[in-house]
């Protein structure tokens, strides 16, 4: 070919290829240049990893330092950055190593990792690790687990832990109820986060410690429950025996106990072997999850009558030494006919006698003189028909104070219903805590307290026109269920300190009578405030009174002993200082 | 004549450097995998040395052998092929024809031959002669059997390379520009009516296409026949493009728009293009460093020692290097332009330009996808991607080049 005529042609080339690789390198200047710091960005997106370091749990702690909540460690196999396909193979793969039920664990985008199979035994750990590791992008993880070590103590309080349903097994455990739902957020602490450099397979092949952002453990919860009452009045009330406990400072409103049985134990819910345990707890028909101190709602029963007594001595219908007709064993009310427990009837009674003897005639005529309103309003003051606000959850319940219009819309209004209701029977519903409460604040001066279950304790409010010569009477009658000849809670005694309570058995429908018992102690100037209830009981007098005393006698046992360790003098000296003699 | 002395070393030179390039890469792309009792790098060391010595050997081929067996080559090449599809391997596609332990892939060979033959066919022909429509019908016909053939295993990719040295060799053999913007225009046609690429705009770009064009034909050649057939033509491959996409289920539209644009779909094939880009973005300047390339290292990039090795020169020497290897294939190039230029024999110039046709394909297509501006074909980056048969088809490219170097005074 000759040249001069190619030439055109040449140049024609040439420009094709100068303009294909400026194309080319506009490009690349556009990429490595001009846009390079994203790209840069985007390929450290690739290779580094943030890991998230949990936090480890706060524990949880009664007044007295004894660990209630602490944390342990189990093992999870999950599987990283893997396809759909990937993962079943994978799936398969484990099954078939490790056999038992199928594997769990569901497929997600979301994250890079995915929890196969939670809570494994050391053996599946060395089959993942010896085995199975090699072959698929397989991690053990370390979790951490919740664990409670005094099992089935103070369960309702402490409530427990488990995962939101739905993500079983990607979810970590959160506070489900008691303590653990409502400090969720102070317990649960801060993640931190450590970047590591990873390959496409998720493999780690470096560190870099010095990026990294530990975590803040969660704050450790202190609890105002004694451990020593607490598990005083877990064992004073067997677990085959439904009901409840609830000791409160006097003072304060702190919770010193709650007790409520059936118990359950919180450990199980947050093992992901014991399903069987827990459906047989949560379908028992003894409702082991009801907390029945501020969930169970009950007619308390005599326990009651001291809101008629306050209400007559402030209005003036009554004082010590007024009597009126005398008990016969029953009283007609209207169409009613009323009968006191006991058959053949008290005789003539004084306030202190009547509270003594749990007299339900006296109360009845006391009632007809006091209606509705005034004994309504005097109930309503010592915090009945509302909730207490106390810090758990679930919340409690607020039961029912009935008014006149209650009746008025239900069964219609009769005289009877006050009969009822003065001595704790009829449509009045109560919890434990706020019989407790009310147990207190007859007792601490006429103080509503707040019941409170961990932090400062919540500003208490006097109770209006309730004067002090009042509950000095009410201090006097209560004391005399103890220690009076005819008293009906002499087994509420208490060694060395001076007990003032009152029984209760409440009439219920479909089993027996509930056995109620509240007191305080001391007399005169009371630190603690216990009510008990025992479904189906019988008296309370009998059933009930023991357990308060229990309850009480653990706690005057603490302070004795802790009068022995602050004194520096000998033993027997202190011994003797201590006692005042029964 | 001194053919060591006419031998065009600064070439064959070029190559091996880029051949070496291309083992430093491939050795970087692999080193962090598991070892294999013969490392890749080593592997294609070796074949290296095979092809620079069959490079040698052609060029010491007797003067008009080439001619003389450019067409019982072809038709050798268009039997491998044939056997290909009869009795090939591969796993999804027959690529490969096995002869006991040599395994050889006949659409790389099949590059070499359909130049070589279409470089005869052509240079039998005269310039004037070029311009008949039978001499190019015959031109296209014999570069569309091995292409049918190729495109049959399927290898889309490697059938359009083969394709793509057609229009430059009969530019190079004197075909008339105009005419060959007459062939290209039906296929300008279907990509102007192509509404995903133009949207609303579409008729106003397609019609202002057709009537440019028409009016471009009839002015330049005043064929009033002419010109209303090529209307008709570049009007009904426009109306049929947008006929056949209305046509088209889902499915089969999503494969087409993966294929021309795959970061549309990250998941698969996206994921190659989007790991690329990332890997020659990150490079910067100067790039990460030798062995230092995260994305390279760490496995984000797929075929990093085949298709994608281009990415680990821009990730780990940066715009330099990617610059550096780009200055080598536009040396290699313009080097075997000039050898067709200065080439006084017809059939050794075309034979040229055509192999230099092929290299620059290769070379755009392949790091044109690799910085996403071109679609993932799975052509083979020329001496740098790792592959025997690629890089012996190269070297013999080269051979030739050089051959028709020292014979370039022969008429």
């Amino acid at each position: 070919m000759s040249e001069t005529d190619q030439e055109p042609r040449i140049r024609g080339l040439v420009a094709v290829v100068g303009l294909l690789f400026t194309i080319l390198v506009l490009r690349l200047f556009y990429l490595q240049i001009a846009t390079s710091e994203d790209y840069l960005r985007e390929s450290d997106d690739n290779r580094i990893d943030k890991m998230r370091i949990k936090a480890p749990r706060g524990l949880i702690m009664a007044r007295d330092g004894e660990i209630l909540a602490q944390n342990g460690a189990f093992y999870t196999i999950s599987l990283i950055r893997s396809t759909k396909g990937n993962f079943e193979a994978a799936v398969n793969a484990l099954h078939e190593a490790i056999g038992g039920p199928p594997i769990a664990g569901r497929y997600t985008k979301k994250s890079s990792s995915i929890r196969l199979k939670r809570d494994v035994d050391f053996r599946t750990v060395a089959i993942v690790e010896e085995v199975l590791k090699d072959e698929w992008p397989m991690a053990i993880e370390i979790e951490a687990k919740r664990n409670y070590p005094a099992d089935r103590l103070a369960a309702h309080l402490i409530g427990y832990m488990g995962l939101p349903q739905e993500q079983e097994q990607a979810a970590d455990f959160l506070g489900i109820t008691g303590v653990e739902k409502l400090y969720e957020h102070t317990l649960r602490g801060i993640d931190g986060v450590r970047f590591v450099e990873v390959d496409a397979r998720n493999r780690i092949r470096r560190d870099f410690p010095d990026e990294e952002k530990p975590s803040v453990s969660g704050q450790n919860l202190v609890l105002t429950i004694d451990y020593d009452i607490q598990r005083a009045a877990e064992h004073a009330l067997p677990d085959s025996v439904p009901g409840s406990v609830v000791a409160l400072d006097a003072r304060t409103g702190a919770v010193l106990a709650m007790v409520s049985k059936p118990a359950f134990d919180p450990n199980i819910f947050i093992s992901f072997q014991d399903q069987e345990q827990r459906l047989q707890v949560i379908n028992s028909p003894t409702e082991p999850l009801l907390n029945r101190a501020t969930k169970g709602t009950y007619p308390p029963g005599s326990t009651l009558k001291l809101i008629g007594a306050v209400a007559a001595l402030e209005t003036g219908i009554t004082d010590t030494l007024s009597t009126f007709e005398a008990c016969a064993g029953s009283l007609q009310v209207g169409d009613t006919t009323f009968r006191c427990f006991k058959r053949d009837g008290h005789g003539e009674l004084n306030l202190l006698e009547a509270v003594e003897t749990s007299c339900n005639i006296y109360f009845l005529h006391l009632a007809q003189l006091l209606g509705m309103e005034t004994w309504r309003d005097y109930a309503q003051r010592f915090g009945f028909g509302e909730s207490t606000g106390i810090n758990l959850y679930p919340e409690d319940e607020a039961g029912l104070l009935p008014d006149r219009q209650y009746y008025v819309e239900t069964e219609g209004w009769t005289q009877g219903h006050l009969m009822n209701l003065v001595i704790g029977q009829g449509s009045i519903l109560t919890t434990p805590l706020q019989v407790a409460r009310y147990t207190a604040a007859l007792g601490n001066g006429g103080h509503l307290v707040s019941p409170h279950i961990a932090g400062p304790a919540p500003a208490t409010t006097a109770i209006q026109d309730v004067s002090d010569a009042t509950l000095d009477v009410i201090r006097r009658c209560m004391r005399r269920v103890v220690y009076g000849k005819r008293g009906t809670g002499r087994r509420a005694w208490v060694a060395d300190v001076e007990v003032a309570g009152k029984s209760g058995t409440a009439q219920v429908p479909n089993r027996n009578d509930d056995a109620w018992f509240v007191s305080f102690a001391p007399y005169d100037d009371p630190t603690i405030a216990v009510a008990v209830v025992v479904e189906g009981g019988g008296s309370g007098g009998l059933v009930a009174a023991p357990i308060a005393s229990k309850v009480m006698d653990a706690h005057f046992a603490q302070q004795r002993s802790a009068l022995l360790r602050e004194d520096d003098r000998p033993l027997s000296l202190a011994v003797a200082d201590t006692g005042n003699g029964p | 004549m001194n053919l060591l002395r006419e031998t065009d070393t600064t070439l064959l030179g070029t190559a091996a450097l880029t051949a070496i390039l291309g083992i430093t890469t491939i050795y970087s792309a692999t080193f962090h995998t598991e070892a294999v009792s013969t490392p890749l790098y080593a592997k294609q060391l070796r074949f290296a040395i095979f092809a620079v010595i069959v490079a040698l050997a052609v060029v010491y081929i007797p003067n008009k052998l080439l001619y003389g067996i450019a067409y019982p080559l072809y038709l050798s090449s268009f039997g491998m092929l044939l056997a290909v599809l009869m009795w090939g391997t591969g796993e999804d596609v027959k690529r490969w024809l096995t002869f006991g332990l040599v395994t050889v892939q006949p659409s790389e060979l099949a590059k070499i031959t359909t130049i070589i033959a279409l470089a005869r066919y052509l240079g039998d022909r005269s310039g004037d002669e070029i311009n008949l429509a039978r001499t190019v019908l015959g031109g296209t016909c014999l570069t569309l059997i091995p292409v049918a053939l190729v495109a049959r295993q399927p290898d889309l990719g490697t059938a359009v390379s083969l394709g793509a040295v057609l229009l430059p060799m009969l530019y190079w053999a004197g075909m008339r520009p105009l005419y060959i913007f007459c062939m290209v225009s039906p296929l300008l046609s279907v990509v102007f009516s192509f509404e995903e690429v133009w949207r609303v705009a579409t008729p106003f770009v397609f019609g202002a296409f057709i009537i440019l064009s028409t009016a471009a034909i009839h002015f330049l050649l005043s064929r009033l026949w002419f010109t209303v057939s090529m209307a008709t033509a570049n009007l009904s491959a426009g109306l049929i493009t947008v006929y056949l996409w209305d046509q088209m289920r889902a499915y089969q539209k999503a494969r087409i728009l993966t294929f021309l644009n795959p970061e549309s779909d990250p998941q698969n094939t996206g994921w190659t293009i989007i790991q690329s880009k990332i890997a020659i973005g990150s490079g910067g300047l100067s790039g990460k460093g030798f062995l230092e390339g995260t994305q390279t290292r760490f496995e984000f990039l797929p075929e990093a020692h085949t298709d994608l090795i281009f990415s680990v020169i821009g990730e780990e020497l940066g715009f330099i290097g990617a610059l550096v290897a780009l200055s080598l294939f536009l040396f290699l190039i313009c080097r075997a332009l000039y050898i067709g230029y200065v080439a006084k024999n017809r059939f050794f110039s075309l034979l040229a330009i055509g192999l230099a046709s092929m290299l620059t394909f290769h070379v755009f297509v392949n790091v044109g996808m690799t910085i996403g501006v071109m679609p993932v074909t799975g052509l083979p980056l020329p001496f740098l991607s790792y592959g025997g048969s690629s890089l012996l088809a190269n070297f013999t490219a080269i051979g030739l080049l050089l051959h028709v170097y020292s014979n370039r005074h022969e008429y």
